[in-house]
C-alpha cells in the first residue's frame, strides 16, 4: 500500500486525530466529576483549618464526602457582598449541593475594578460564630491565597490557612507548611484605620507576643513569597473592610444595648423592636 | 512599568534554564561553541515569541472553561482544558514546520544558519513550557502574554550563550576525566544557576 | 529471542542510560527532584507514557504516512500524557498539584519521542513496549536518586517522615534549582568513574 499519497495522508491524520480526541474526551468526562469534588473538598477543607474546625492530621483520615458533610453541618451561613459591604445572594450549604464562590482569581481582578461580588463563609464553633474570608494574590513563581477566619465581631483573626501553587519547597512553601506561620495570625487585628496597609508581615521584626498590631514574622529567605502575601492580605482586608467594619460596629452597638446606654446607638431601637416582636 | 517588570522578572528571574530547566536537552548538546548556540537561541526567541501569543488566543477564545461563550449562550458551559497539552504541541510543530518552510523557499542563507535548529525547537521544552507557564500565571491580555514570550526567550537565549561561551574556555582546563564532557557541564550551569539566584531579590 | 528482551530491558537502565549517558530528558526532570513523592509520581508516569506510546507507534508503524509522522507521534504522545494527567488529577489531586505543568512536559520529554524515533518505528509492539518501559525506568531511576538527597539533606525527610535528628538543620541550598544539576553532575562522575568507556576525550 502506498502511504504516501495525498489522500490517503489526510485521512489517516483525520482518523487518528478523530479518535484521539474521542478518547480524551470519554476520559475527561468520566474523571470530572470526582476531579471537581477533589477541588471542592480541597477548598472547603482550607476553610475548616482557618476556622479551627479540624487540622491535617484529622482531615487526611477523611474521605472527600465527609468533608462536604462537615462543612454541611458547620455551616451557618454562607453568601455574597459587594464592594460596600452588602449582601447580595446566599450561597447554598446543604451537602447536595455546597456552593462555593472560589473563582479567587476572577474576584482579584474585579476587586481592582472595583465590582467585587466577595464570599463570607459563616461557620459554628461549639457555640461561636466564625467568619471566613479568602485572600488571593501573586506569590513569588504563581498565585498565593488562604483563608482567614475572624470572630463574630470581625475584630479578631481566630485562625488562618494559606496555599500556593508554586513556590520554592522549604522556603516560600512553609507558608502552607510550617504550623508556626499560620498560627501567629491567631489573635491579631485588621487594622481598620490604615486600609491600605491594614496587616504587615514584618521580616524578623514582629514583637513576640504583642497580638494586636496588625504585624506578623515572615519567614527567613522567603521574602518575596511574604511580600507577595501580605500584598494579598492588604488587598483583600480592604475590598472586605465595609463589611467587617459593619460587623464591628453592629457587635459593638449589641454591647452597648446590653449595657443600657442609648446615646450615639441608632441600631439599639431596631433591635430592641426586634427583641419584643419575637418575644 | 508593569510590562516592564514582567520582562525582567523573565529575563533573570523567572529563567527558563536555571529557575525551570526547559529546554535542557538541546541546551546542553547544542552549546559546544557560540555560534551555534546564538544560532538556536535566536530561533527560541522567534518560536517563542510567535507561538506564544497564539495559544494565549487560543487558551482564552477556545479552551477555557466557558471560553467560548462568544458562539452563543449554549456553548457557556463547555470546557475544553483537558485538551490543552495537545492543542498547544499542535499548534508549536504546525508553527514550526510553517516557518521552515517558508524560510526554506525565501530566505536561504537564513535557512542555512538558522533552519537546522527549527525540527530542534518543535521538542523543546522551553516552547511548551512557555505556554503551559502562560496558561498558569493567566496574563490580562496579549501584551503581556508577548512581553512574556520575549522575556524568556531572551533568558534562554543568554543562558545559551553564556554557557557556551564557557564551555569554549572549558576545552583547554584540566577537568578530571570521569568529569569532562556532561559531568562538568552540569556542575558549570548549576553554578551559573547560583549566579542568577541573585537576582531573585529584584523588585521593579 | 529472551537474550534480546533482556538486553533491550536492562540495556537503558544502566549502561545507556537515557539521563546520564545518552541526554536526553533532563527538561522536565529537575524541577520534580525537590521531594521524593513527586519525583516518584513522576518517574511512573513518564514510564506508562514512554511504554504504552512506544506500543501505539509500533502498532501503528506500517501505516503512518512518512509525511506526518512527526505529528502523529505527537498526538500519540500527547493524548498519553493527557490521560495520565487527568486521572492524576482525579485521584492523586495533591501530587498532580505539585507537579503542576511538569506532566504537561512529558510530551516533549526527548525520551518519549526519541525512542519512538529510534526504536518503535521499526520494531515489533512487544520489544517496543519493553524499550519503552525500561527507558521510562532508567530516567525515574535517576530523578528518584536525586530527590532521594534533595529531599534528605533539604529537608532531612523522605516521603514526607522525618529521618535525620531534628537537631539536623536543613541544608536550603539544596533545595534551590542550580544544586539538582550539580548533584546530577556528580551521579555521572561516579557512573563514569565506574565505566570508564563512557568518559568523553
Amino acid at each position: 500500500m502506498n502511504t504516501n499519497n495525498n489522500v490517503y495522508t489526510v485521512i489517516y491524520t483525520t482518523v487518528i486525530v478523530v479518535v484521539a480526541a474521542a478518547i480524551l474526551s470519554v476520559a475527561a468526562m468520566a474523571l470530572k466529576p470526582m476531579q471537581q469534588a477533589n477541588i471542592k473538598a480541597e477548598t472547603i477543607s482550607q476553610m475548616l483549618m482557618a476556622a479551627g474546625l479540624t487540622d491535617t492530621d484529622a482531615l487526611s483520615r477523611m474521605s472527600n464526602d465527609q468533608i462536604l458533610s462537615m462543612y454541611s453541618e458547620k455551616a451557618r451561613a454562607a453568601f455574597i457582598i459587594d464592594a460596600a459591604g452588602q449582601k447580595t445572594g446566599e450561597l447554598n450549604t446543604e451537602v447536595s449541593d455546597i456552593e462555593l464562590q472560589d473563582n479567587l482569581k476572577l474576584e482579584n481582578k474585579n476587586i481592582a475594578s472595583g465590582n467585587p461580588s466577595l464570599p463570607v463563609y459563616v461557620f459554628d464553633k461549639d457555640g461561636e460564630e466564625i467568619n471566613v474570608i479568602p485572600v488571593y494574590g501573586a506569590g513569588l513563581w504563581g498565585p498565593v491565597w488562604g483563608y482567614i477566619a475572624f470572630n463574630a465581631s470581625c475584630t479578631e483573626i481566630v485562625g488562618a490557612y494559606f496555599d500556593h501553587s508554586s513556590e520554592t519547597p522549604g522556603l516560600g512553601a512553609k507558608i502552607k507548611d510550617e504550623a508556626w506561620f499560620r498560627d501567629q495570625f491567631k489573635g491579631e487585628r485588621v487594622n481598620f484605620s490604615k486600609p491600605d496597609d491594614s496587616f504587615d508581615i514584618v521580616k524578623g521584626g514582629a514583637p513576640a507576643g504583642v497580638k494586636d498590631d496588625s504585624q506578623v514574622d515572615a519567614i527567613t529567605g522567603a521574602t518575596m513569597t511574604c511580600n507577595g502575601l501580605e500584598a494579598a492580605l492588604d488587598t483583600w482586608f480592604k475590598a472586605y473592610m465595609p463589611f467587617l467594619m459593619m460587623k464591628a460596629e453592629a457587635a459593638a452597638a449589641e454591647v452597648c444595648c446590653e449595657d443600657g446606654c442609648q446615646e450615639g446607638c441608632q441600631d439599639c431601637e431596631q433591635t430592641n423592636n426586634e427583641t419584643v416582636q419575637e418575644g | 512599568m508593569e510590562y516592564i517588570s514582567l520582562f525582567v522578572k523573565s529575563i533573570f528571574v523567572d529563567n527558563m534554564i536555571f529557575a525551570y530547566f526547559l529546554g535542557m536537552c538541546s541546551y546542553l548538546a547544542v552549546s559546544k561553541n557560540v555560534k551555534t548556540a546564538n544560532g538556536l537561541g535566536v530561533a527560541v526567541i522567534f518560536v517563542l515569541l510567535c507561538t506564544l501569543p497564539l495559544n494565549y488566543l487560543l487558551d482564552k477564545f477556545v479552551l477555557q472553561p466557558g471560553a467560548l461563550s462568544w458562539l452563543g449562550e449554549s456553548f457557556a458551559d463547555v470546557d475544553l482544558s483537558f485538551l490543552s497539552y495537545i492543542l498547544f504541541i499542535a499548534v508549536i510543530a504546525a508553527f514550526v514546520q510553517i516557518v521552515e518552510m517558508v524560510v526554506e523557499k525565501f530566505l536561504p542563507a537564513l535557512y542555512s544558519s538558522l533552519g537546522i535548529f527549527l525540527p530542534l525547537i518543535a521538542v523543546n521544552c522551553a516552547i511548551l513550557g512557555g505556554s503551559l507557564f502562560m496558561q498558569q500565571k493567566e496574563f490580562l491580555n496579549v501584551g503581556e502574554a508577548a512581553t512574556y514570550a520575549l522575556g524568556s526567550g531572551i533568558g534562554w537565549w543568554l543562558a545559551i550563550v553564556a554557557l557556551a561561551a564557557i564551555r569554549e574556555k572549558l576545552a583547554y582546563s584540566k577537568v578530571p576525566a570521569p568529569l569532562k564532557g556532561l559531568g562538568i557541564t552540569f556542575m558549570v550551569v548549576g553554578l551559573m544557576g547560583m549566579a542568577f539566584m541573585t537576582f531573585m531579590g529584584i523588585s521593579l | 529471542m529472551n537474550e534480546d528482551l533482556k538486553k533491550t530491558l536492562l540495556n537503558p537502565i544502566f549502561k545507556g542510560n537515557p539521563i546520564t549517558v545518552l541526554v536526553l530528558g533532563i527538561c522536565s526532570s529537575l524541577a520534580v527532584t525537590v521531594q521524593l513523592k513527586g519525583a516518584l509520581v513522576m518517574a511512573l508516569s513518564v514510564i506508562i507514557v514512554t511504554g504504552i506510546s512506544s506500543l501505539i507507534v509500533s502498532l501503528l508503524r506500517n501505516s503512518i504516512p512518512n509525511r506526518v509522522r512527526i505529528i502523529v507521534q505527537l498526538v500519540v504522545v500527547a493524548m498519553m500524557v493527557i490521560l495520565v494527567d487527568q486521572v492524576l488529577r482525579a485521584y492523586a489531586y495533591s501530587i498532580d498539584k505539585q507537579l503542576s505543568v511538569y506532566i504537561g512536559l512529558i510530551i516533549t520529554n526527548c525520551i518519549v519521542m526519541g525512542r519512538i524515533e529510534a526504536f518503535a518505528l521499526g520494531n515489533k509492539p512487544i520489544p517496543s513496549l519493553l524499550d519503552g518501559l525500561a527507558n521510562g525506568a532508567g530516567y525515574g531511576m535517576i530523578l528518584v536518586i536525586v530527590a532521594f538527597f534533595r529531599e534528605l539533606l533539604g529537608s532531612g525527610t523522605l516521603l514526607g517522615f522525618r529521618v535525620l535528628p531534628a537537631s539536623y538543620v536543613p541544608n536550603n541550598l539544596v533545595i534551590l534549582p542550580p544544586m539538582a544539576l550539580i548533584l546530577l553532575g556528580c551521579i555521572v562522575w561516579v557512573q563514569r568513574s565506574i565505566q570508564k568507556d563512557l568518559q568523553e576525550k
